[in-house]
């Protein structure tokens, strides 16, 4: 392999290889997610018979992942690049192996691996079929054909590839660790994050407001519901991802036993569903995006 | 005759998957061509099929129609559906029908192909586009070659990196082609690649080899070591992420093996090591993170730890072990072992790998100072972990077995948990039959009284199946009185290896006992008044019943059920007598009423020992 890219220019390198490829380059959502396909660019535009591509970094935030910056392989908040192409063509497996051609991965100089994975997200009602990503070993891609969403069933099979862009930096760039990779020339991406990655975890396991998010999660979920009757399901979906960080940051605070964690769960797929059902009613009615 | 090769081309398919097809396609194989395939290719990206010497016109099929009897009614539509004239049916075994002549095979197969593909169901499908074809991955060609000739698709595919796309010259030059591109299409070859180049020492404790071999096309085993100072962790904790995580093989000490599908050995192994030692790192991390918690403290966290929805929590579980573990006999160890069984669920690594539940709560243990037999009483508690597993090997596991199961057991009972059918989510199963055997195999002193009703029918039923003997005998030795649960068992095999005579003997009186006296148990006298005892026979049953029956009850209470029976097989002959030479229904009510009694008392005593109605003579 020559000179390895650093990080910004592994991302800078998949966004020219997707916007290629047809894919509408999204920005990171401004609300928090645990994954990339809780942006709307994915959650809301799998749903419905409209063929869309798109692109873009996603930081995830999952505060029971969080280790105080201690542990250089877990984060509280870590990069995702995320890649829908729905429906998903034939080839859409060589598409993404050219993918890591492009950011300098020698296929046949690594032992590339698809290993069974079968994917859920309770929370949204959703799950998929696909694989971990294995190079030599390293779980560098998540891959999904989803099958339902907000427990519908999908019309177009979208596959959502989902790059775990610490870890495939750390294989592309040969570290041990994500503290040491190079994110810009001359800057680590310890030197950008790590102090990020101990405040965060003080607030998620020490800090947020239990009693506060209690109250915000029974606010969430009735404007939630007021939207939708105003049938504003863009506007609805924004109050179901507060619900789902505010669920994340009372399990990290180990504020949810497991009854109830179930019951708060059904309560933000209910409106997940609803959100769907709504979306796909005005979709239908061609008037949720008037630009599409 | 012409060899025909079929291969499904797919994405890599789950190794479960593989192992559905490769129990389907003889099956199907037979069905559709009419014979089983010759040589069977499962593997991750394909599935093959080679059938040898087809037959050049597929067999006639009899197509059964309607009863003759209602030919006038059903002929029509019948004749009319199979595009012939009612008067071309014919009849067989009564039945109206019609025989479909052979079709040459090249006519036939587009639909025979069709149907093997559709045929393979498989337990989790997907859909991947509009085709409606549902299959574990998305299948991407389908190629049939009749010996030179496709007859579908038109090429294949090597080694998903090094090789593209392939021709394959004819069926019977599939497997040659193929292993040329870097393929080892036959599962049973890579296996035995695998096998054969792991080296000395290899094992594979979590079992991950059946899915090893379909992780692969092209099989290549790479040795690895990892840094030694992970050596200081538990065993345990260093296999569970080289096993559950990456699938390696632990070779003892600091070396493992990887099995791995191409690439540049030196630039793969570097991959696979430095994930290893990452995974490693993070399970380092993490129990460090437990110990300095403690053991203590993580079973005080169990307050918060929700158990069975409507059981309460582990803290609450832990106490109801410590009660059970106390009626169980247990000492001081098997007691602070009942209390700290499940803290480990309250450990981040058991969160990680719910397979090191038990195992890392010894360890946590062992650190934190408990005696040996503490430790090895936690580590110990969740076996049997299989129908026929090994047990606990100390005696405090084998109570804290025992009080896990019951507990288990009882709270899932009375939550209305109890298994049905093939559904058991709880292994309650597995549980009663670990109880079983905890009692019988391991003599563990299990007093039935510890089960509630319904959760003792449910435990004892499971001795049905583990002991070899006919069910009448459990059956009776269910209904006795025998304390203890491996009582049961035993009384069972007492009773199973009675001569035959006796076995008549003690039927027979126990159900003329019954018969006569038991529908009549209101007419009886409270108790055997010895003056109303008239014949001489009579005299020498009372006799016999009170003796035999303080015998029976005093050998119960030592636990000695076969003497106890040995003892009861003693009132066969007095009642055989009795039977003859006296007449229960006399006319005078009191002696009547006195006999009825004295039946009653042998049909009781007798019945401390089985019911005897139970065996079938």
């Amino acid at each position: 392999m020559t000179a390895s890219l650093n990080y910004q220019d592994m991302i800078r390198t998949l966004e020219g290889y997707w916007a290629e490829r047809g894919c509408v380059l999204m920005q990171p959502y401004h609300t928090e997610v645990g994954a990339g396909t809780l942006n709307p660019a994915t959650f809301l535009r799998c749903l419905g018979a409209k063929p869309w591509r798109t692109a873009y970094v996603e930081p995830s935030i999952r505060p029971s992942d969080g280790r105080y910056g201690e542990n250089p392989f877990r984060f509280q908040q870590f990069w995702q690049y995320q890649v829908i192409i729905k429906p998903a063509p034939e080839d859409v497996l060589d598409e993404y192996w050219q993918s890591l051609e492009a950011i300098g991965i020698d296929l046949t100089r690594h032992d590339m691996r698809l290993v069974e994975d079968d994917w859920e997200a309770p929370i949204i009602g959703a799950w998929g079929l696909g694989w971990e990503v294995w190079l030599d070993g390293t779980e560098v891609t998540q891959w999904t054909y989803f099958q339902q969403l907000a427990t519908l069933d999908v019309e177009l099979v979208p596959a959502e590839i989902t790059y775990g862009l610490d870890r495939l930096a750390m294989a592309v760039q040969g570290k041990r660790t994500a503290f040491e990779l190079e994110w810009a020339p001359g800057v680590t991406w310890g030197e950008v994050f790590r102090e990020n990655e101990r405040q965060w975890s003080v607030y998620n396991y020490e800090e947020a407001p239990v009693e506060t998010l209690l109250r915000r999660f029974d606010e969430y979920e009735s404007e939630c519901q007021q939207l939708l009757d105003k049938r504003l399901p863009l506007a609805a979906y924004d109050q179901v991802l507060k619900l789902s960080h505010a669920f994340n940051l009372l399990e990290a605070r180990g504020a949810i036993g497991v009854t109830e964690r179930a019951a708060r769960i059904a309560r933000i797929r209910n409106l997940a569903r609803r959100v769907a059902q709504v979306y796909l009613e005005l979709e239908a009615e061609d008037v949720a995006e008037p630009a599409a | 005759m012409p060899s025909l090769l079929l291969e499904i081309g797919c994405e890599e398919l789950p190794a479960s998957a593989c192992y559905e097809a490769e129990a389907q396609l003889p099956a199907l194989c037979l069905e559709h061509f009419g014979r089983e395939p010759d040589e069977l290719f499962i593997g991750p990206r394909r599935l093959a099929v080679l059938v040898r010497d087809l037959p050049a016109r597929t067999e006639p099929v009899w197509v059964k129609g309607p009863p003759e009897a209602v030919r006038d009614r059903a002929a029509v539509g019948f004749a009319r559906r199979h595009g012939v004239d009612p008067h071309q049916l014919e009849v067989r075994d009564g039945f109206l029908g019609i025989e479909l002549p052979g079709q040459d095979l090249r006519d036939a197969l587009p639909e025979r192909l069709d149907a093997i593909v559709d045929g393979l169901a498989f337990s989790r499908t997907m859909r991947w586009d509009d085709s409606g074809l549902r299959f574990p991955r998305p299948v991407r060609w389908v190629l049939a070659k009749l010996d030179a000739e496709t007859v579908r698709g038109d090429h294949s595919f090597g080694h998903r990196f090094t090789q593209g796309r392939i021709e394959i010259p004819s069926a019977e030059e599939y497997v040659e082609t193929l292993r040329a591109a870097s393929v080892e299409p036959d599962a049973a070859a890579r296996r035995a690649q695998i096998v054969d180049t792991l080296p000395e020492g290899w094992s594979d404790p979590n079992g991950v080899l059946d899915e090893v071999v379909h992780l692969v096309e092209s099989p290549i085993v790479l040795v690895g070591r990892f840094d030694e100072r992970f050596l200081e962790l538990p065993r345990r904790v260093i296999e569970a992420p080289m096993q559950k995580d990456q699938r390696y093989f632990p070779l003892g000490g600091p070396g493992f093996a990887v099995v791995v599908n191409g690439g540049d050995p030196d630039v793969v192994l570097a991959g696979h090591q430095r994930v290893l030692e990452n995974r490693l790192e993070d399970a380092a991390f993490t129990f460090e993170r437990d110990l300095r918690v403690g053991i203590d403290e993580l079973a005080n966290r169990l307050r918060a730890i929700t158990f069975f929805a409507g059981a309460g929590t582990y803290a609450d579980k832990a106490e109801r072990l410590v009660r059970l573990v106390e009626r169980l006999g247990g000492g001081e160890a098997t007691l602070e072992a009942a209390r700290l069984a499940k803290a480990d669920q309250a450990s981040e690594l058991v969160r990680e790998f719910p397979e090191l539940e038990g195992h890392i709560g010894a360890e946590y243990a062992r650190l934190a100072g408990y005696p040996e037999a503490v430790c090895a009483a936690i580590d110990e508690q969740y076996l049997p972990d299989a129908g026929g597993g090994p047990l606990p090997t100390t005696e405090a596991g084998r109570v804290l077995s025992a009080a896990d199961k019951i507990d288990n057991l009882t709270t899932a009972f009375g939550l209305g948990q109890r298994p049905s059918g093939s559904r058991d989510p709880y292994a309650l199963r597995r549980a009663a039959i670990g109880l079983c055997r905890l009692a019988t195999e391991g003599g563990l002193a299990i007093p039935r009284g510890l089960l509630d009703d319904e959760v003792r029918e449910f435990v004892e039923e499971r001795y049905e199946g583990l002991l070899e003997l006919p069910i009448e005998f459990l059956r009776a030795a269910r209904a006795s009185s025998v304390a203890e649960l491996g009582q049961v068992a035993e009384l069972a095999r007492a009773l199973a290896a009675l001569d035959d005579p006796t076995l008549d003997r003690l039927h027979t009186a126990y159900s003329r006992a019954d018969r006569l006296a038991g529908k009549s148990e209101g007419e009886a006298g409270a108790a055997v008044d010895p003056g109303l005892l008239l014949e001489t026979t009579e005299v020498e049953l009372a006799r016999a019943v009170e003796g035999v029956g303080a015998e029976v009850q005093g050998a119960l209470e030592r636990g000695d059920p076969r003497t106890a029976l040995e003892r009861a097989t003693a009132l066969g002959a007095p009642v055989d007598r009795f039977f003859d030479d006296v007449l229960v229904m006399a006319e005078d009510a009191a002696v009547r009423a006195n006999r009825l009694r004295l039946l009653l008392d042998v049909r009781d005593t007798l019945r401390l020992v089985g019911d005897f109605a139970q065996l079938q003579r």
